[in-house]
């Protein structure tokens, strides 16, 4: 009888067991097709690119050569303009974000008919890259609209040649990139700001704050997490995200000088076929970009902790 | 509880491992992604569907209408084909055709500018023979084959002859104090002339360099001069030789000189070639180097009394210096994986008929690469001069022999950086070097090809 009873218990619990095992996998089983999707848009491609950076040649005829690639790259002249240009371009992340928050600042205050200027400031971020380039390409030329402007002005000395001096080029594409990206971070920061309490606003003003302390230390520590989200999206549109721009406005050009690592990594990945040297150079990409998000991260884990 | 969470985060390691793995696999195992493959071609030669990737607007203006034109002419010949234009940029040729080619889809026809261009994508196997597609009486009318053919097979089909020829404002020659009738014919005297043009208040040379052609287009007309053979020529790429020779790069010590002596227009940085003949066409130069088509679209605009055209001005002492820079410029391939070969090779010849001939000459201004177009055609004596360069022997054009990516990633940008003063002489060659020795290792079986090619196997 006991043994019985000893033996039930022990069937039970090993039903116990199977059911509780099968509980705990079966929310894995449904996540696998999730999991498997990730990684065929994700970590497939990443693995690829990983693996065609130690080969030369075209896809198709394949050669191994090691590290070549990589060491080649740090050789590469024009590599290291493309690194040290997008670094450049780095500026426009505090500048957009110090700007977007000027704009959505002057727009909480309530300026009359905030909410058409809030679409204005937003229309270039919905026009294609590519649009915006070529717009700008005919604007931003020495003989072109800007400057034909600043003569008729009087002021040719700061009608310089925007797109075709190799120092003034990066910052010309970088200028545009904060154009056209301005819009999302304005619309991003307004939302936030119409979100924040009101009570807090009004706490500090019986306090006699005035309008500048208010703002400067009431409403922006409360948009600190935007403001941080901005900042890196920014850096990352710096990084990778410029190609649109930088070919319809220079193609990298004059001489390389405004070069970039998407631009370069187009070039040679996609116009020329070497898929190894393209795909080593995207590696390092994806290093800096992974060094930037690290950091955010540690920034954001410092912060959660205090 | 913490122990159910634990396996349940181990499970879903596990899990996330499995497609890893899975994922990792699938991406070493395909390596050799493409296996080439057959393709049974119709044997109807006029029947089937045909993509056309199509480039020469920017060559011969008015060229893409005449295409359309064409096709439908065709089309209304044979019921049982139809053919898809698709017209191609510049910039984005050479890529276009390479992304389709490596999943081996897309054109039944694709065109890329002459030898290397053509070569290469031949050398990689995404190019079809067009033995026994064309008949050899029908291929030995065409002009110019010589500059498509590896391993003894002509590749391509040449529609038109190029010349770049360099040309001049008459009337501004003239408001200088110059002879509006006699170019330049010596580099001293190209000099010399800037110098009046620019001492008059006039643009010496208007030129663009925003697509960095130009970097390229010097290069074949100036930096060749030095040379006695297009073997020579072959030399820099195969290794034998090195751009930093004064023989291969003085030109860029030339094209520092006319930019630090301001013969160039001001804004030749932020414009692109196309934009830099627009100017010029409205006075806005005295002096450019530009294609056939473009001559005889100015003539067509009634600019024929303003324009001067010869060759360019001689500078060097090589026997190269001697010949007319002219090609047949774009050719028209078959892809290895169409599967209307023939009906694709058909049409392709049918372009070359006599009556397509004088008709696309008339329509375009540009001379049909093709023995049986007639001399007798040309009425205008502009366009007379431009043919009878381009038919002179041993006219070459030297950027064609250099690999894609040097005269992209080499010639061009690097020119440019001369020109915009981002660069040195001395520096631009030793990157142009580089930009070699970057092609030869990053594409070894494109060198190994073009090393075979190049001593004539």
């Amino acid at each position: 009888m006991i043994e019985s009873q000893g033996s039930a218990v022990t069937v039970r619990g090993k039903n116990r067991l199977r059911n509780g095992r099968y509980r705990e996998i079966w929310p894995a089983v449904f996540l696998l097709p999730a999991i498997f999707m990730l990684g065929v848009v994700f970590v497939f491609p990443l693995i690829s690119v990983v693996k065609f950076s130690f080969y030369a040649g075209r896809v198709g005829d394949l050669a191994p050569v090691g590290f070549a690639n990589y060491y080649n790259l740090l050789h590469d002249s024009v590599f290291l303009i493309a690194i040290k240009n997008n670094l450049k371009l780095l500026i426009t992340a505090p500048v957009s974000v110090a700007l977007a928050l000027t704009i959505s600042l002057i727009l909480y205050e309530g300026v009359k008919g905030w909410r058409t200027y809030r679409i204005i400031v937003f229309i270039p971020y919905i026009i294609p890259g590519t649009v915006v380039g070529l717009s700008f390409s005919y604007l931003l030329q020495q003989s072109g609209i800007l400057n034909t402007v600043l003569n008729r002005l009087h002021l040719s000395k700061l009608a310089l040649d925007w797109l075709g001096n190799g120092a003034l080029s990066i910052y010309s594409v970088g200028g545009l990139l904060i154009w056209s990206q301005l819009g999302f971070s304005v619309i991003a920061l307004t939302a936030a700001l119409l979100s924040l309490p009101q009570e807090v606003n009004e706490a500090a003003i019986v306090d006699g704050a005035s309008k500048w302390q208010k703002q400067r230390y009431v409403i922006i520590p409360q948009l600190k997490n935007t403001i941080q989200f901005l900042f890196v999206l920014q850096i990352i549109n710096a990084l990778a995200w410029v190609f649109p721009y930088v070919f319809t406005l220079t193609r990298g050009g004059p001489g390389n000088s405004s070069m970039v690592m998407d631009l370069f990594i187009w070039q040679y990945g996609f116009s020329l076929g070497s898929v190894g040297y393209a795909s080593a150079a995207a590696v390092y990409l994806l290093g800096l970009s992974g060094i930037f998000i690290y950091l955010y991260s540690r920034i954001r884990r410092n912060q959660e902790e205090l | 509880m913490l122990s159910r969470f634990s396996t349940s985060r181990k499970v879903g390691k596990l899990s996330f491992l499995i497609a890893i793995v899975s994922i990792t696999g699938l991406a070493f195992s395909n390596t050799q992604t493409f296996a080439s493959s057959a393709f049974k071609s119709a044997a109807d030669p006029y029947s089937g569907k045909l993509v056309y990737w199509f480039w020469a607007e920017s060559d011969v203006p008015g060229s893409t209408a005449w295409m359309q034109a064409a096709i439908k002419r065709y089309e209304a010949l044979h019921k049982n084909i139809s053919i898809e234009l698709v017209p191609q940029g510049s910039d984005t040729l050479q890529g276009a055709f390479e992304t389709t080619a490596q999943s081996k889809s897309g054109p039944d026809i694709a065109m890329q500018w002459a030898t290397l261009p053509v070569l290469t994508p031949v050398w990689r196997g995404q190019v079809a023979s067009l033995k026994g597609l064309v008949k050899p009486s029908e291929m030995a009318n065409w002009l110019n084959t010589s500059e498509n053919v590896s391993g003894g097979e002509v590749w391509a089909m040449p529609l038109y002859l190029l010349g770049e020829p360099f040309v001049w404002n008459k009337t501004l020659f003239k408001k200088a104090g110059l002879d509006p009738n006699k170019g330049p014919t010596t580099w001293a005297e190209f000099l010399a002339f800037s110098a009046k043009l620019k001492a008059a208040g006039i643009t010496p040379i208007q030129m663009g360099l925003k697509d960095g052609a130009f970097g390229a287009w010097f290069q074949a007309t100036v930096g060749t001069q030095n040379l006695d053979s297009v073997q020579e020529l072959k030399d820099v790429y195969t290794g034998k030789a090195k751009f930093t020779d004064p023989k291969y790069s003085s030109y860029l010590t030339q094209l520092d000189t006319l930019s630090k002596k301001g013969y160039f227009n001001k804004d030749i940085a932020s414009i692109d070639i196309n934009q830099a003949w627009q100017n010029f066409a409205q006075g806005k130069g005295a002096m450019t180097w530009t294609t056939d088509g473009n001559v005889a679209a100015w003539v067509k605009a009634g600019l024929e009394k303003q324009i001067g055209v010869q060759m360019t001005p001689k500078l060097g002492t090589g026997k190269l210096a001697n010949f007319h820079t002219a090609t047949q410029s774009i050719s028209a391939f078959i892809t290895s994986w169409s599967k209307n070969k023939q009906a694709a090779a058909t049409f392709l010849s049918w372009l070359h008929q006599p009556e397509n001939l004088a008709s696309w000459y008339e329509a375009t201004g540009a001379f049909p690469a093709d023995k049986r177009f007639s001399a007798a055609n040309i009425k205008n004596p502009l366009m007379k001069k431009l043919f009878a360069l381009n038919s002179q022997p041993g006219q070459l054009w030297a950027e064609n022999y250099a690999p894609p990516q040097v005269d992209s990633n080499g010639l061009r940008p690097f020119g440019a950086a001369v020109v915009t003063g981002t660069s040195t002489p001395a520096k631009a060659a030793a990157d142009i070097q580089n930009s070699i020795k970057q092609w030869q290792t990053q594409q070894p079986a494109d060198f190994k090809s073009y090393k075979l090619w190049a001593s004539g196997k």
